[in-house]
């Protein structure tokens, strides 16, 4: 079974070990030194103009924080009806392709929603959030979920789903609802810290 | 009216659970975190369900089919969220009753639950035949459209009660004390 599912998948492999390393240099002594050399460019992101009405304009924050919340949602309902039917949850009557291809536009919109807000916000409160491990925490689900969906999800489920093993469908499921929940709670989180 | 709310919001405060809940950081916040989460799983659902009565997404999945299969995983998020909202505001009951965020927001979640009943109707009354069209019947997009405009209100100003712009312990000016219900003399915040 496990030569099944590796079989005919090798960007999903080299994809996953990316990811692999990823985590694996972020749990690592070397990211310390990574982490100091970003300092300088946190320091600026709060010189430029978003950073700048980030930091004055609190009703102007707080509006940006709520529409990061709507992508956000947009994205977790995409990710929820996607993941419900490599679940075979729901829509079992519809084709796979058609429901991954709609919700995966749904999603992208969503996501650039919320990258480009959460950039606003980032440079509102730059130097705070750098001191907060929980931020980088979020960045790197983050950075693993989009990995995950253009460099793993997406390539698989372009193609016919009857040569993907079923196995894989429900494995994608899984993984996609566990990294986007983390990306989301982390998130949450960094308004509780620091 | 406000001087009753006010009665109310202060008689919950002097309950222990609510100083607990208030002063518990771990399970405060998990529930907020809870409130917020929950708001992916149900306003996603329902920006799903909107957007195809719009014609803006998933044009393959009959209109009527994609709102009656979400709809019970939808109740069952707004129902966390209402549970988790309630909770919130027992936590924290007069600022919050005296936010005028927070009470746009009530009255915009009403006006959101008339306008979700007033769709359901009309769905039930559209008869067949529109299901498989690219977009619903004017009555039903122009419920789905509103019911966007509501929900995104409700979330920024769900948003907003966490500022303290308009909050009576500041003496804010009018017409913003009286739509606070702010009360002459208070001795709770």
């Amino acid at each position: 079974m496990t030569k099944a599912i590796a079989h005919g998948y090798p960007r999903t492999l080299a994809v996953a070990l990316a990811i692999g390393l990823g985590l694996w240099f972020a749990t690592s002594e070397a990211r310390i030194d990574t982490w100091a050399s970003l300092l300088p460019l946190f320091e600026w992101m709060e010189t430029t103009p978003l950073g700048v009405i980030g930091q004055s304009w609190g009703a102007v924050f707080a509006t940006v924080q709520a529409v990061h919340l709507l992508g956000m949602a947009l994205l977790g309902g995409a990710v929820l009806v996607a993941d419900g039917r490599l679940l075979d949850l729901a829509f079992r009557d519809t084709p796979l392709l058609e429901v991954q291809t709609h919700c995966h536009r749904l999603f992208t919109c969503g996501l650039v929603t919320a990258a480009l807000t959460g950039l606003f916000m980032t440079c509102g409160v730059a130097i705070k959030i750098y001191y907060l491990p929980v931020f980088w925490y979020k960045m790197l689900a983050l950075a693993v979920g989009v990995a995950f969906v253009y460099g793993v999800r997406r390539p698989l489920l372009r193609q016919d789903s009857d040569q993907v093993h079923p196995a894989v469908l429900k494995l994608l499921a899984v993984a996609s609802l566990m990294v986007w929940f983390t990306v989301a709670a982390t998130g949450r989180w960094i308004g509780f810290s620091g | 009216m406000n001087q009753a709310i006010y009665n109310f919001a202060v008689w919950l405060d002097t309950h222990g659970w609510s100083t607990a809940l208030h002063e518990s950081f771990y399970l405060y916040n998990w529930i907020e975190t809870t409130h917020v989460l929950t708001l992916m799983f149900s306003l996603g659902l329902l920006f799903l369900i909107d957007l195809r009565m719009l014609g803006l997404a998933l044009p393959g999945i009959p209109a009527g089919d994609l709102a009656r299969r979400l709809h019970l995983p939808m109740l069952l998020g707004f129902s966390i969220m209402l549970i988790t909202g309630l909770l919130l505001f027992y936590a924290i009951p007069v600022r919050t009753a005296q936010s005028l965020w927070f009470r746009m927001k009530v009255v915009l979640m009403v006006a959101a639950a008339i306008n979700a009943w007033c769709f359901h109707h009309s769905m039930t009354t559209a008869g067949t035949g529109w299901d498989t069209a690219r977009k619903a019947p004017p009555a039903l997009q122009w419920g789905a459209g509103l019911s966007l405009c509501f929900w995104m209100l409700i979330v920024v100003f769900g948003r907003l009660i966490a500022y303290d712009w308009f909050d009576c312990r500041t003496g804010p000016p009018e017409p913003f004390a009286t739509l606070s219900g702010c009360i002459n003399e208070q001795t709770h915040y």
